[in-house]
């Protein structure tokens, strides 16, 4: 659940949190492209290097971290299941190991990415930059609200394991196949009171004229300023650079 | 007589896929500017009666629904919920599924932007609300770093933004500290005497605010069992029967009018403790 709360978005002051949505996801996009497009171990470590300042600068660090930490297990999974095979197969185990680090290293790129946009980012914010895309605010407010209750539901995961746990499951016993069965007593409670607490915040959505005119009014527009002509000219600027790179690598 | 803002006539509310009915025959009337108190044991049809109110029921809600609901002139099961949201604001019993914005201001933004006002309008409406219930301070903040209390007092500013007249509440202070709920009570009673809002609260805390209302309904089993002034109701046999949710202070009274020999009907503590003076001197 930790992985989750590393993609909460908190309240920040930086020039990372003031610049446009928009401008962050033109950043998002490049540099999943290049952390998809490249192969390379030292590639895939320039891009990881990239992101440093980035964090610096938006002071996210303790949650950036927080979230490479929570996807530990997935590194170590990503990790030997491309070792194995491919040595297996090669019989080379230093270019086994080697590609192995590339690929778990671009999972951790990918979540580095999307760790800095959605930390920087505020809910309300991305959801008036898709309405701005003219993507309908339905959908925008459905991803909003998405966003907004994984917190208060990794809560409410964490409070029905306590339950279960003080009622004698013991979810860390047995093997692999057993231990995702004993998470099965955890995720019914938690499906069922999801489904419950939508119902009620559907409920106070209506009782406060949601869906009442066609075209709603948004109390702030967002303005690409010259902050984002230089954050994305940076933006693109750097990935062109990091692909000018790999080619001469 | 005065124009009704509500009035329920011969309402019968069964929810779909069940079988026993949550309203029956529920006659009810309230007229501009009234505090009513609503209470009764839970799974009495408190919530269902509130739901009814703002039109989430039967518009929402579906069910079988026989009878007729007029709020401020309009009847809900012909009005959609967004039209009746500018007339009866519905406050819930947990904050956290009522907000769902990042700052105090969205939030409260959020029903006048829904009705598609003007910037200058939501901006003036916005600031209005959040002045009205005292949470001015709180406007850049976000809700999850609040108390209960002020998220509750947000939940309530949210819909002041959009001017209704009456003002439900179901159990606003069930998840609050002593502390916190008396504020929110205050609040209310502040909204009613000032503003002029019709207030319906459903309430445990009976020694809070019995004192504060003009007038107390009592839920049990779908009906309205008991309706009049606080003293009257919460003093009358059925009610007494009932035995759940009532305030210690009535008990209290009881057993000091056996010992007394005098009909003793107290509603506060401070009531019985200004009469246990007058006594001793």
């Amino acid at each position: 659940m930790k992985v989750f709360r590393a993609f909460e978005y908190r309240r920040g002051t930086t020039i990372l949190h003031r610049v446009d949505p928009r401008s962050k996801l033109v950043y998002l996009i490049l540099f999943t492209v290049l952390t998809v497009y490249f192969t390379r171990l030292l590639a895939l470590l320039l891009v990881f290097l990239s992101f440093l300042p980035m964090v610096y600068i938006g002071k996210i660090s303790a949650r950036w971290k927080q979230s490479l930490r929570g996807s530990l297990f997935f590194i170590v999974f990503i990790f030997i299941f491309n070792f194995i095979p491919t040595a297996y197969l090669s019989g080379n185990i230093y270019g086994a190991a080697i590609s192995a680090i590339a690929m778990s290293l671009r999972f951790l790129n990918l979540i580095s990415v999307f760790s800095i946009f959605f930390l920087t980012t505020s809910p309300e914010d991305l959801t008036q930059s898709m309405v701005q895309l003219k993507i309908p605010y339905d959908y925008a407010l459905t991803f909003n609200m998405a966003m907004r209750f994984v917190p208060t539901l990794s809560r409410e995961a964490q409070y029905i394991m306590d339950a279960q746990r003080s009622r004698g499951l013991e979810m860390e016993k047995g093997n692999f196949i057993s231990r995702i069965r004993n998470y099965i007593p955890v995720l019914i409670p938690l499906i069922i009171s999801s489904f419950r607490r939508a119902e009620l915040v559907a409920d106070a959505m209506e009782s406060r004229a949601f869906g009442a005119s066609k075209k709603r009014t948004s109390l702030y527009i967002l303005k690409m300023g010259r902050r984002d002509l230089l954050f994305i000219t940076v933006a693109l600027a750097s990935s062109l650079a990091l692909f000018a790179v790999n080619l001469f690598l | 007589m005065v124009l009704a803002i509500i009035e329920v006539k011969g309402l019968c509310y069964t929810y779909p896929e069940s079988e026993t009915p949550s309203l029956i025959d529920i006659d009810f009337r309230a007229d501009p500017g009234e505090f009513v108190l609503v209470t009764g044991p839970s799974g009495c049809g408190k919530t269902t009666f509130c739901r009814v109110l703002n039109g989430l029921i039967p518009n929402s809600y579906g069910g079988d629904f026989k009878g007729t609901v007029v709020v401020d002139g309009m009847l809900t099961a012909t009005t959609p919920v967004y039209e009746l949201a500018q007339h009866v604001g519905l406050v819930f019993q947990n904050p956290e599924n009522e907000l769902f914005c990042t700052t105090v201001e969205r939030e409260v933004a959020f029903g006048p932007e829904n009705l598609a006002l003007s910037r200058e309008e939501i901006m003036m409406r916005v600031e209005e609300a959040l002045e009205t219930v005292g949470i001015s301070h709180l406007k850049e903040k976000s809700p999850e770093e609040l108390s209960g209390g002020e998220q509750q007092k947000v939940a309530i500013a949210a819909l002041l933004a959009m001017k209704p007249k009456v003002l439900v509440l179901d159990e606003p202070t069930a998840n609050l500290d002593p502390v916190s709920a008396k504020s929110v009570l205050e609040l209310m009673y502040r909204l009613n005497e000032k503003n002029g809002v019709t207030v319906i609260l459903v309430e445990h805390r009976l020694e809070m605010v019995s004192n504060l209302v003009d007038r107390c309904i009592v839920f049990d089993a779908g009906r309205i069992i008991a309706d009049g002034a606080p003293r009257e109701v919460l003093y009358s046999e059925k009610v007494s029967e009932l035995g759940v949710g009532i305030p210690k202070i009535v008990q209290v009274s009881k057993h000091l009018s056996e010992f007394v020999g005098e009909q003793l009907r107290f509603l506060s503590s401070d009531e019985l403790a200004s009469y246990i003076r007058g006594r001793r001197n």
